[in-house]
C-alpha cells in the first residue's frame, strides 16, 4: 500500500552568518525527514538543536540574518522553497499551520481573541464576518473554552496561559490544515494544563486526520502522545522510529544518551547537562555531527558523514555504529 | 462604563490642585523678571511721587504672599486683572486671542497629521524605494527649518511674487465685515453667520500660517509614527500574524493600531507646545494670538497678561492630557 507522504524534507541546511559575515553557524545541517499523512510525529531534541528553526523553515520564515542555503521542502509534491511570497502566504495558516509557545505574547493585545480567529477565516477562506464569528465560537467550543460566546470578546491579557494556548490551537485548526506544527506548545504551562492541552490536540488532530509534527524537549510527553519519534541533534535528524520500538531499543548513541539522562548514574547525567555550544563550524569538514560527544565513535566517524539509512520498517538511523542493544 | 467614569472622575479631581500649583509657581517666577512695572508704565520722565502712587495702585507695595492671595481670590471670581498695555481686562484680551491661536494650531496639526502619519507608515513598511527616501529626508528637514523663516519664504513667494493670498496682516482684511462671534473661530462663525465673504477671506489668511506650522510639525509626527511602527512590526504578534499567512495590509493595520498611543502622545505634546510656541508665526503674520500677547507681556513687565496666559494655557494642557488619557483608555483594553 502506497502511503501518502505529506511532507518530505531533503537535506535542508540553514545558516546563520556572524556579524562580520566571515563564518556561519549551521543551525540546520542537511536535515531530512519524511512524514506520512495522518502521522503524529514527535520531534525531540535539546535546546539549540534546531527544532524551532526547522518549524520556521517549513513556513519559509527564517528570522534574519539566517537563510536557507540548501535543500528541498516537498509538501504535497510541491517544493515550498520554489514558491513566490504570495503563494506561500496562502499556505501559511491554511494548509500548514503553526502552534507557537508563549501564546499571550504572540496574540495581538488590542484585538479580541474572537476577532483574531476570524482573521484567518476571513482572509484564507473568504468568510464573511458573521460566518467567521459563528465558526470562531464553535472553534472556541471545540478547544473546550467555557462560555465561548462571551469569551469571543475577551482580550488576550484577560486569559490565563492555558486558555490563550487553546486560542492559538483554535487559530491553527481554523482552516483545517493538512499539516500542523506544534512548537513547544506546552512549555510554561502547569502540568495539569499541559495534559489537558495535549489530550485536546490529540483528539482534534486524529478526528480531522491531519498530520502533526510535535516539537518538544520532553521525552515523556513524546512517549505518551506520538506515533513516531524523531531525534534531532545539531541541526540533523539522527534517528526515527515508532514510539514503542524507540523506547525499547534506541539505536543512535545520542538517543541512548537522552534516555540515559533519566537514569540515576551521575556521570551520564553530567554529560547530558552540558550545554550545546554552537560555534561557527567549518561545514566543509565532513564528519558525524555527534562524534565529539559519542562514546561509540570510531575514526571513520570523524572523517565522513553517515547517511540516513532505513534499517527496517519505521526505523531510520544516521550512524555508522548503531547500538545493537539498549545500554 | 462605571470603570470609565471612575477613571475620568479621579483624573478630574487632580486638575484643581494642579492648577493651583501652576498658578503659584508662575506667580513666583514672574517676580524674578527684572523691570519695574511702574517705571515701564509711567515712562522715563515720571517723578518718584507718581511712581509711588502707581506702585500702591498696582499693589506692588504689598508682600509677595499678599499679592498672590489677592490675585488668587480675583481669579476665582474670573478677574484676571488688567493689561496696562491694552488697558483692557486680561480676560477680554484672552477671549479674543486664544480662539485665534487655537484655530491656527488645530488646523496646522490636522495638516501635520495628514502628512506625517501616512508617510511614517509607509516609511516603516518600505525599507527601500522613493517613498522611503521622501520620508527620511522630510523628517530631517522639517526638524531643521525654523518656522518664522519658512513663514517669510512663503509670504515672499505666495504674496509678494505671485499675489495668491491676501496680505499677512492678521486674520481678516480690515474692510471685510467680521461675522458674529460665537466660537471665536472665524471659519465656523462666518459659516454660522452665512457670511461667505468673511469665510473666503479668513481662509485666505489662514493658508500660509497653517501651511508653515503644518509642514514643520509633520516632521516629528512622521518620525514618531515611523519609529513606533517599525518597532511594532518586529514584535511577536506581527511575526505570528505572518505565520498565520495574514496579508501585509492586515499586519500593517495591526501594527499601526498598536502604534496609536505614541502618535496620540506626540500630537498632545505638540499641541501643548504650540499654544505658546506658535508665537513666532503669530508675530510674522500679525495674527493677534495668545503667544504673541504673552511675549509682549514679558517684554514689558506687564504681569497680568503673562499670568493669565500661563493659567489658561496650563488649563488647556491639562484638558488635553485628560483627553489623551481617555483616548488611551478607549484604545488599549489593558488600561481597564
Amino acid at each position: 500500500m502506497q502511503e501518502k507522504m505529506i511532507l518530505s524534507i531533503d537535506e535542508l541546511s540553514v545558516l546563520f552568518p556572524n556579524d562580520e559575515m566571515t563564518s556561519a553557524i549551521p543551525v540546520l545541517n542537511k536535515a531530512s525527514l519524511n512524514l506520512k499523512k495522518g502521522e503524529i510525529v514527535a520531534l525531540v531534541g535539546e535546546s539549540g538543536s534546531g527544532k524551532t528553526i526547522l518549524s520556521r523553515a517549513i513556513m519559509n520564515l527564517i528570522p534574519s540574518p539566517g537563510y536557507i542555503s540548501d535543500g528541498k521542502i516537498i509538501f504535497n509534491e510541491l517544493n515550498l522553497l520554489d514558491l513566490q511570497r504570495e503563494e506561500m502566504v496562502k499556505i501559511r495558516g491554511r494548509k500548514i499551520s503553526l502552534i507557537v509557545s508563549n501564546p499571550k505574547g504572540e496574540l495581538d493585545p488590542l484585538e479580541t481573541v474572537g476577532q483574531q480567529i476570524c482573521n484567518v477565516l476571513i482572509h484564507h477562506l473568504d468568510f464573511s464576518y458573521s460566518q467567521a464569528k459563528k465558526k470562531a465560537i464553535s472553534l472556541l467550543r471545540d478547544v473546550r473554552i467555557p462560555d465561548p460566546e462571551s469569551r469571543f470578546n475577551a482580550f488576550p491579557h484577560e486569559l490565563s496561559g492555558g486558555m490563550a494556548q487553546r486560542v492559538i490551537i483554535a487559530i491553527a485548526l481554523a482552516c483545517d490544515p493538512e499539516l500542523i506544527i506544534s512548537d513547544d506548545a506546552t512549555s510554561g504551562l502547569d502540568v495539569t494544563v499541559q495534559a489537558q492541552v495535549l489530550d485536546l490536540l490529540d483528539k482534534l488532530v486524529r478526528e480531522k486526520g491531519s498530520s502533526l509534527i510535535f516539537i518538544t524537549r520532553d521525552l515523556g510527553v513524546a512517549a505518551h502522545f506520538a506515533d513516531q519519534i524523531m531525534v534531532i541533534y545539531k541541526g540533523q535528524i539522527v534517528e526515527k522510529n515508532n514510539v514503542q520500538d524507540f523506547f525499547k531499543d534506541p539505536k543512535h548513541p545520542y538517543s541512548n544518551l537522552l534516555l540515559a539522562s533519566f537514569s540515576n548514574d551521575p556521570e551520564i547525567k553530567k554529560i547530558w547537562t552540558q550545554k550545546l555550544s554552537l560555534e561557527p563550524e567549518d561545514i566543509s569538514i565532513k564528519k558525524c555531527v555527534f562524534c565529539d560527544r559519542c562514546i561509540k565513535a570510531k575514526p571513520k566517524c570523524f572523517h565522513s558523514e553517515p547517511e540516513m539509512i532505513t534499517i527496517e520498517g519505521d526505523l531510520q538511523v544516521r550512524c555508522f555504529n548503531p547500538i545493537e542493544r539498549a545500554l | 462604563m462605571r470603570r470609565f467614569l471612575l477613571f475620568f472622575g479621579k483624573r478630574l479631581i487632580f486638575v484643581f490642585p494642579q492648577l493651583f500649583g501652576i498658578m503659584l509657581v508662575s506667580f513666583l517666577l514672574l517676580q524674578l523678571i527684572p523691570g519695574d512695572p511702574a517705571v515701564l508704565m509711567a515712562g522715563p520722565f515720571a517723578t518718584p511721587k507718581v511712581l509711588e502712587t502707581l506702585r500702591i495702585d498696582l499693589g506692588l507695595d504689598k508682600s509677595v504672599a499678599e499679592q498672590f492671595l489677592i490675585y488668587f481670590k480675583n481669579v476665582l471670581r474670573g478677574d484676571l486683572g488688567n493689561s496696562w498695555q491694552t488697558t483692557r481686562p486680561v480676560t477680554e484680551d484672552l477671549l479674543q486671542r486664544f480662539p485665534a491661536t487655537l484655530e491656527l494650531i488645530i488646523l496646522s496639526l490636522t495638516l501635520a497629521l495628514s502628512i506625517g502619519v501616512p508617510l511614517g507608515r509607509a516609511g516603516a513598511r518600505l525599507k527601500t524605494g522613493f517613498t522611503r527616501k521622501v520620508a527620511d529626508y522630510y523628517g530631517l528637514f522639517a526638524g531643521a527649518l525654523p518656522d518664522f523663516w519658512l513663514a517669510l519664504v512663503f509670504i515672499y513667494i505666495f504674496y509678494s511674487v505671485y499675489s495668491l493670498v491676501p496680505a499677512p496682516l492678521g486674520r481678516l482684511d480690515f474692510m471685510i465685515i467680521p461675522p458674529q462671534i460665537v466660537t471665536g473661530s472665524l471659519l465656523i462663525d462666518s459659516i454660522l453667520d452665512l457670511n461667505f465673504q468673511a469665510f473666503k477671506n479668513s481662509v485666505g489668511h489662514l493658508v500660509l500660517p497653517v501651511l508653515t506650522l503644518g509642514l514643520i510639525n509633520a516632521g516629528p509626527i512622521l518620525k514618531m509614527t515611523q519609529a513606533t511602527m517599525e518597532r511594532m512590526l518586529e514584535e511577536d504578534f506581527s511575526k505570528y500574524a505572518e505565520l498565520c499567512g495574514l496579508p501585509d495590509k492586515v499586519i500593517a493595520k495591526k501594527a499601526f493600531r498598536n502604534s496609536l498611543p505614541s502618535v496620540i502622545t506626540i500630537v498632545s505634546v505638540l499641541f501643548g507646545f504650540l499654544i505658546g510656541g506658535a508665537v513666532l508665526v503669530e508675530i510674522v503674520f500679525s495674527w493677534g494670538g495668545a503667544g504673541q500677547y504673552a511675549v509682549n507681556g514679558v517684554l514689558n513687565a506687564d504681569f497680568n497678561p503673562v499670568l493669565g496666559f500661563v493659567l489658561i494655557s496650563a488649563l488647556f494642557s491639562l484638558v488635553i492630557y485628560l483627553i489623551v488619557d481617555l483616548l488611551y483608555f478607549y484604545i488599549d483594553p489593558r488600561t481597564h
